[in-house]
């Protein structure tokens, strides 16, 4: 990670290139072309081919593995509008939208802890212990979790030792919070670190002499500096937890279908819809997309600004 | 000019940002797909040096498929995860030169997924449930069996000799059955459990402390048992009364879970849970104050076969893994080890008493009676089925 400090050098704008001859225009062209060409395959054979593939399935209603298939249709696009279905995506957005605010909670100011007030010769050593619990399987993770928040579990074993009474923490939306934000909290703290890593103190510096309190050199200048570190944190938190079906289902309860276990019974369970589940999927990936987009064109104005 | 650095700076990060992202995103995905929805490829005999069989030697002239699926010397088997154990694998290569290779599975969805994408062309040996042969019949996927090459298929009890799913056992061997029923302890329950009903009955007291099974056919069979109609119920009006039946007793239901429960049951967190048979027998192995019933209602009776997919590279070595499987002393020793039901009479037979009349391993007929095979059902039937099992679980 680099650590050049924000002004160390002025900014180095190249001047525009005097139109040259066409065969410098030409290799100008191939240059990037030819860099650009592994992952350019990569992103065609893995992501765009897959993605026209489900858009393909999505178009097919009751579209199935094995049999033949019908006319297309948008019969799987209309099923999606049912109120079942509308709850359940619903629900994935709820427990996505919590985790990602539990996570920026808890997240910014271990990162700020780790990034501004700890130790320089501990920083790495701190941001590996944090990101150690991702080396584990998330299935893993779950199951930890069952046996601390069950009844007879080690959260209320120490509840009770202190005194307080046990509550019943698993099978329960709380669960599902506990278990995402455990889970997802490393990528939260990960990004906002190296956005606070570079944070300009002598801005803070300069707040305070001009008489800011904490909490307003905090809001007015940390706080704006760290703006697109927050918003990338947040959206990585959001696609992946969105996208979760092993904390939900584990610790969830009875009534924590989300929108990946449904897409999962569409093409693994007893109906086998794949025209469905590709259409369930179809529209996951196009909320993913938007929510990207919405970053990307936020990210554009902030530097096109004053 | 500072602020203008600043922004540089914060564009700066949005992009270190997001390639750290990307990278750990990959590494999720891969954590998650290996534990969950790839078949983990677990090469149960470990890598001893062992495997000096002649063929494996020789290079294969196998075209199109893989060297390692196309010799002789190999026998790729895809199957449950507690139906082969190491002994097993080595007590077959021991007598027949033959080195298994054990890919496993967790539903036959999964499996049959599988087969169709054309990623399971490498197995000679796949072990579909009753229900799943009788699919995969129907869509050609299965090598019509030579009993000439088979023996001891006479040994099979009467009830497997001609099964619903696959009359005369064209295409399947029966290997394993068991049925679907509830676990508990007594003690903390304060009562013997024996019907579907108790569970309706003390639904208050019950209050999110009981598991159903995470599939819709078994849940929905034992509401549909419950209210006495068949495990297999086509008609709309029976799913609807089994579904309002379901959502009746969802206040006591804790989670819908396959596997998951065992701590929570053993710990005395959850009151009852409803399993599988061989799921069930294991776990009171460990905890032997639990208690297994299948409900007096009537449950699953669920049969494991032994087929031959029509892709099957290895035929000959197949044909002997069966005949392995159906001598009686290799199936006796395996229902000790794993804890199965076997059909063959005559492993039946070698079993020591307290097996034999253990009544969870084999239940009583009165109460097999009762019972039912998972049958396949036409789309639309199983299409309502998800449809509430959707609003179930939501």
């Amino acid at each position: 990670m680099s650590t050049t400090t924000p002004n160390s050098s002025p900014s180095l704008s190249h001047p525009p290139k005097p139109g040259g001859n066409w065969q410098r225009k030409l290799s100008g062209f191939i240059q990037p072309l030819v860099l650009l060409l592994p992952s350019g395959v990569w992103l065609l054979l893995l992501l765009v081919f897959p993605t026209l593939l489900i858009l393909e399935l999505s178009l097919v209603p009751g579209y199935r593995l094995g049999q033949v298939a019908g006319d297309y249709g948008l019969g799987n696009y209309l099923d999606i509008l049912q109120s079942t279905y509308l709850q359940v995506i619903g629900r994935s957005i709820f427990f996505a939208l919590g985790t990602t605010v539990l996570c920026l909670l808890l997240g910014f100011p271990v990162a700020y802890w780790i990034a501004v007030m700890a130790p320089k010769q501990w920083r790495n050593l701190l941001l590996v212990g944090f990101v150690l619990p991702l080396w584990t399987s998330s299935l893993l993770r779950a199951y930890a979790w069952i046996t601390i928040l069950r009844n007879s579990g080690l959260l209320n074993l120490l509840l009770r030792s202190i005194g307080l009474p046990g509550q019943s923490w698993l099978n329960d939306t709380p669960a599902v919070f506990i278990g995402m934000t455990y889970g997802f909290l490393p990528y939260m703290v990960l990004i906002l670190y190296a956005s606070l890593e570079k944070l300009d103190k002598r801005l803070l510096e300069a707040a305070a002499d001009l008489g800011a309190n904490p909490f307003q050199s905090f809001w007015k200048v940390t706080v704006p500096q760290t703006l697109p570190g927050i918003a990338a944190g947040g959206l990585l938190v959001f696609i992946t937890s969105v996208g979760d079906f092993v904390v939900p289902e584990l610790l969830g309860g009875a009534s924590s279908m989300t929108m990946s276990r449904l897409i999962y019974n569409q093409f693994l369970g007893a109906t086998r819809n794949w025209g469905f589940g590709s259409a369930l999927s179809m529209v996951m990936i196009l909320a993913v997309s938007i929510a990207i987009a919405f970053l990307l064109r936020y990210g554009d104005r902030d530097s096109n600004l004053t | 000019m500072p602020p203008r650095n600043v922004r540089r700076n914060r564009m700066r990060s949005i992009f270190q940002a997001s390639s750290t992202r990307r990278r750990f995103m990959l590494g999720s995905a891969t954590a998650l797909s290996s534990v969950l929805l790839a078949n983990c490829t677990r090469n149960l005999r470990g890598t001893d040096a062992t495997a000096e069989s002649p063929a494996a030697e020789n290079p294969t002239t196998d075209e199109g498929t893989s060297a390692a699926a196309g010799d002789p010397g190999t026998l790729h088997i895809y199957t449950w995860s507690s139906y082969v154990d190491d002994e097993l694998l080595q007590a077959f290569e021991a007598e027949t030169g033959i080195r298994p290779i054990v890919d496993i599975y967790d539903s036959n969805e999964v499996m049959l997924a599988r087969m169709q994408a054309g990623g399971g062309n490498a197995y000679s040996i796949i072990y579909p449930s009753d229900y799943m042969v009788t699919e995969m019949i129907d869509m050609e996927m299965l090598t019509e069996l030579d009993k000439s090459r088979l023996n001891g298929l006479s040994d099979l009890k009467a009830q497997w000799q001609s099964p619903v799913y696959d009359p005369d056992n064209t295409h399947s061997v029966p290997y394993v059955w068991g049925t679907t029923g509830l676990i508990y302890d007594p003690e903390l329950v304060g009562e013997e459990i024996s019907e579907w009903d108790y569970l309706w009955q003390n639904r208050d007291r019950l209050n999110r402390q009981i598991t159903l099974l995470n599939d819709v056919r078994e849940t929905k069979g034992a509401a549909l048992k419950y209210l006495g109609y068949s495990y297999n119920s086509t008609d709309p009006d029976e799913i609807e009364e089994a579904f309002n039946a379901l959502m009746e007793l969802r206040p006591a239901v804790a989670n819908f879970l396959t596997n998951g429960w065992e701590d929570q049951l053993a710990s005395g967190d959850l009151q009852v849970a409803m399993a599988y048979s061989v799921d069930a027998l294991s776990l009171i192995d460990e905890y032997p104050n639990l208690v297994y019933v299948v409900p007096r209602e009537g449950s699953s009776v669920w049969t494991d076969t032994m087929v031959i997919p029509n892709t099957a590279p290895n035929v000959d070595a197949a044909y002997e893994w069966i005949n392995f499987m159906l001598d009686s002393d290799n199936s006796a020793e395996l229902v000790e080890r794993l804890k199965f039901s076997t059909p063959l009479e005559s492993a039946f037979n070698k079993l020591p008493n307290d097996l034999k009349a253990d009544t969870d391993l084999f239940p009583p007929n009165e109460i097999l009676e009762n019972c039912e095979g998972i049958a396949p059902i036409p789309q639309d039937a199983l299409e309502l089925y998800d449809r509430y099992w959707t609003q179930l679980t939501s």
